[in-house]
């Protein structure tokens, strides 16, 4: 054992010295061509269509494949830069948006995309035909009408200048498609891949992997640098972050539990880069509205109480990941409600006593002096759903309701909570763009397809329809920060905790800035790889 | 079976009761039998442990506690605490309950519904015989854990349902076993005679076949014991049992287990141990039980 450390130790050593000579070549180092990036996905895409799915499981593997309009840069998030979109103007009262569109832009059967192409495409996502699903459709109510005047320009008309639309233009699920291939058949990128991407589809083998071929012909000059990724589909947690430790795969987009990458960062030391760009996702409690004795503010107001989210946060931290206290809108987001704002909102004061006395008078007052049963529905994932409702249940005992901790296979547990069979439902919600509150807070109104509590509040909804329209940005997070608390203070959901994304990916990658979400920067035309 | 029993010749009046009795046949388990003992010794310690969990328990099983999260074994946490900073000796012991409780649950009802469909099958005989038997062997083509997987995804994880997929695959197993003996007590002159005099199929059954298979009866009860709590195990295990953070053994096993061996290793070890000592302990006692029961090999030791 001892020579074994010790060998290691040197060999440590050897690699520090190294990698200390070589690293001020690198500063000024060209990027290398060639080499295959393998990357560590948790799962099979349920279709191939991002238009139309809800999950990174299909943008991190399919984004290589296609260029959006415009896009968040690589190298400067949150800004918004062109993609297929040289350049555009904006119309004096921001309701009309002329883009001008790159010439030569081909997709990978030669074909050139154009503008029919991208008003295509925008149609399938803001007025989905019959048979075609699109789930962020209400984040785009804004846009009125698309039009292609000639075959490199193409307006948008808005119904009123909305603060939030070029980040939801950017937003890395709306891929350009081809119209020719949209007029067979609506559904046809749900089995086939055909974009103007820097990499295209060379194989993919169900439950194994996905793997990404260099396009010789892309548009962009000398992109890109890779000759290829292949996407490993590891369903395991462990083995996902096992891959990595053992040098078979290079990445992990999505992320990984802390105590995963302590035990990389320990074996592999300065051979991989840990970064832990931001908080995408929230973790809480959707509550069922119309299921007693949720109605009743009262009750719900308790099992907010009851919970002490800054000891959570330390609990969970390192299991799991989910770290920070946050309201509805993402930390450091537009308009998120500062810790101080927060400490007076129900369920995040700090003293967990006076929380629970509260909330057993309150409980009490609602006529549930002794608590109540009930059931907490559950996704069957360990991270960070069980370690969550593991939190909740054993913590909601302290006020006397016993929650039932219902599992549920994935589909089971998203089926449950499209037909709301649910009395209380472990939920995450995030943003994938900006986290602008267009994207975020549409969640909470009335009309919204993913109010899965279904709790209608006009309060709520009225202050959504004025900061969306806000030019002033002061008065426009005001507005947002008003929403929250009204949301908080009638605890319409359970808040939970922000996860902080920790990604993990080798030092061999190059030219690579991940962002705050895991969808975002997905497409990989600039980036390379180092020898190995 | 105390008919059976032979009294000692020493014995006065005074000592012939019913406690000397139960106290001497023990005590000759005990010499004859030790390892039957032992196995019945670590029963008994797992059913006090479940029992007077509340007593027992140094800890409340739920409370967590996050500046004990990762503790290896102390003073103050013999067996250490899990990655949420529970004590896992409370958890273990705990777990004793969900474990007992789900497997005499399940070994009953299935030894039980699996006697009397071999009784009734050796009984009846023919035709009936033959359905039954071929149904059994159906079933009985399928391992327990296959099978149990199965019945539990189709009807959704809770205790009862799991009771019910862990005690289906154990009836072919027991309705084989008595079928045997009761095909051999069914001869019985007695049999023919409560026959002649009228008695009803079921009054035959059950007081003239009923008391001849007990003893098959009691040792597959068990012996399926141990397997039932491992079944138990391997269902929490695989995340169709019981639901964290109910304390269970394979839960324990295949929460943080898996995931946090390698910082802390106390998570796999104990409760992999006590689920095998338990499987053990009731293995040996129904194998001893066996022995002491089967009248052929009484004699010999």
């Amino acid at each position: 054992m001892r020579g074994l450390k010790i060998g290691a130790f040197l060999l440590a050593v050897v690699m520090l010295v190294g990698l200390g000579a070589v690293l001020p070549a690198l500063a000024e180092e060209k990027p290398r061509r060639g080499g295959m990036l393998r990357v560590a996905l948790a799962g099979d895409p349920p279709s191939l269509d991002m238009h139309q799915e809800q999950t990174f499981m299909v943008t991190i593997p399919m984004s290589p494949a296609y260029n959006t309009l415009v896009m968040f840069d690589p190298h400067g998030y949150p800004k918004v830069i062109g993609d297929v979109a040289k350049s555009w103007t904006v119309s004096e009262d921001r309701m009309t948006y002329t883009f001008t569109l790159h010439e030569g832009v081909k997709f990978h059967d030669g074909s050139d995309l154009t503008s029919a192409d991208v008003k295509a495409s925008w149609d399938k996502i803001v007025s989905p035909p019959e048979g075609v699903v699109s789930p962020r459709k209400s984040e785009y109510e804004f846009i009125k009408s698309i039009e292609a005047p000639d075959p490199y320009t193409v307006v948008f008309r808005l119904h009123y200048p909305a603060a939030s639309f070029l980040g939801g233009l950017a937003h890395p699920a709306n891929f350009i498609y081809a119209k020719k291939y949209l007029d067979q058949d609506p559904n046809y990128y749900k089995k086939n891949v055909m974009g103007s991407g820097p990499f295209k589809l060379k194989e993919y083998v169900r439950g194994a992997s996905i793997e990404l071929e260099r396009n010789p012909k892309y548009w962009k000059q000398g992109l890109p640098y890779m000759d290829g990724v292949k996407y490993f589909i590891i369903k395991d947690d462990g083995a996902r972050a096992k891959s990595i430790r053992a040098d078979r795969t290079d990445v992990e987009f999505r992320g990984l539990a802390p105590s995963e990458v302590e035990g990389i960062q320990g074996q592999m030391g300065e051979k991989v880069k840990v970064t832990h760009p931001g908080q995408p996702v929230h973790w809480g409690v959707t509550v069922n509205i119309d299921k007693k004795p949720f109605d009743d503010e009262r009750v719900r107001r308790a099992l907010s109480l009851a919970l002490n989210r800054y000891e959570m946060a330390e609990t969970l931290a390192p299991l799991t990941g989910l770290d920070t206290v946050g309201g509805p809108q993402p930390p450091g987001s537009l308009g998120a409600l500062t810790p101080e704002e927060l400490q007076q909102l129900p369920g995040f004061g700090k003293d967990s006593e006076a929380g629970l006395k509260e909330a057993k008078r309150l409980l009490a007052e609602a006529g549930y002096p002794n608590g109540f049963k009930t059931v907490l529905t559950n996704r069957a994932v360990k991270l960070p759903y069980i370690d969550l409702g593991v939190y909740l249940v054993s913590t909601w005992k302290k006020i006397g309701v016993e929650a039932e901790h219902k599992l549920e296979e994935s589909a089971t547990w998203s089926q449950s909570r499209l037909n709301r069979d649910f009395e209380l439902l472990v939920d995450p919600y995030g943003f994938a763009a900006a986290a602008d509150p267009d994207e975020v807070m549409s969640k909470f109104l009335s009309n919204s397809p993913e109010n899965w509590g279904r709790f209608k509040d006009p309060i709520v909804d009225e202050l959504f329809e004025k900061q969306k329209v806000e030019r002033d940005e002061q008065q426009r997070a005001q507005l947002v920060k008003d929403m929250q608390k009204r949301i908080l203070e009638k605890t319409w959901v359970i808040p939970g905790l922000w996860w902080t994304r920790l990604e993990v990916r080798s030092a061999r990658i190059r030219n690579y800035e991940p962002m705050p979400s895991h969808w975002l920067n997905r497409r990989l035309e600039d980036v390379w790889l180092t020898e190995k | 079976m105390a008919i059976a029993t032979p009294r000692p010749y020493t014995v006065t009046a005074v000592h012939d009761s019913a406690l000397y009795r139960i106290w001497v046949a023990t005590w000759k388990f005990v010499r004859t039998k030790p390892l039957g003992a032992a196995g019945a010794v670590i029963i008994i310690a797992m059913a006090f442990a479940a029992v007077f969990a509340e007593f027992l328990a140094p800890y409340d099983a739920y409370e967590l506690n996050q500046r004990l999260q990762f503790r290896g074994p102390t003073l103050a946490h013999w067996l250490g605490t899990d990655e949420f900073g529970r004590d896992v000796l409370t958890r273990l012991i705990y777990g004793a309950r969900i474990a007992l409780f789900i497997g005499l649950a399940s070994s009953f009802l299935g030894a039980t519904a699996g006697a009397m469909l071999g009784i009734v099958s050796a009984y009846l005989g023919g035709k009936t015989d033959l359905w039954l038997q071929r149904v059994m062997d159906i079933v009985l083509a399928f391992p327990l854990l296959i099978l149990a997987l199965a019945i539990v995804t189709v009807l959704g994880r809770s205790i009862p349902n799991l009771i019910l997929a862990i005690a289906i695959p154990v009836i072919p197993r027991t309705a084989r076993i008595v079928r045997s003996s009761a095909l051999s007590a069914k001869e019985n002159v007695y049999v023919e005679a409560a026959r002649a005099v009228g008695s009803s199929h079921i009054r035959v059954m059950f007081h003239h076949i009923v008391p001849n298979i007990m003893a098959p009866y009691l040792i597959v009860l068990t012996a399926q014991l141990g397997g039932a709590i491992l079944t138990e195990a391997s269902l929490s295990f695989l995340g169709l049992g019981t639901a964290e953070p109910t304390p269970s053994w394979g839960l324990m096993l295949s929460g943080g287990a898996p995931m946090y061996a390698e910082k802390a290793p106390w998570l796999a070890i104990f409760p992999g141990l006590v689920i095998s000592l338990a499987v053990f302990g009731f293995n040996l006692f129904g194998d001893s039980l066996r022995d002491a029961l089967d009248p052929k090999l009484r004699h010999r030791s």
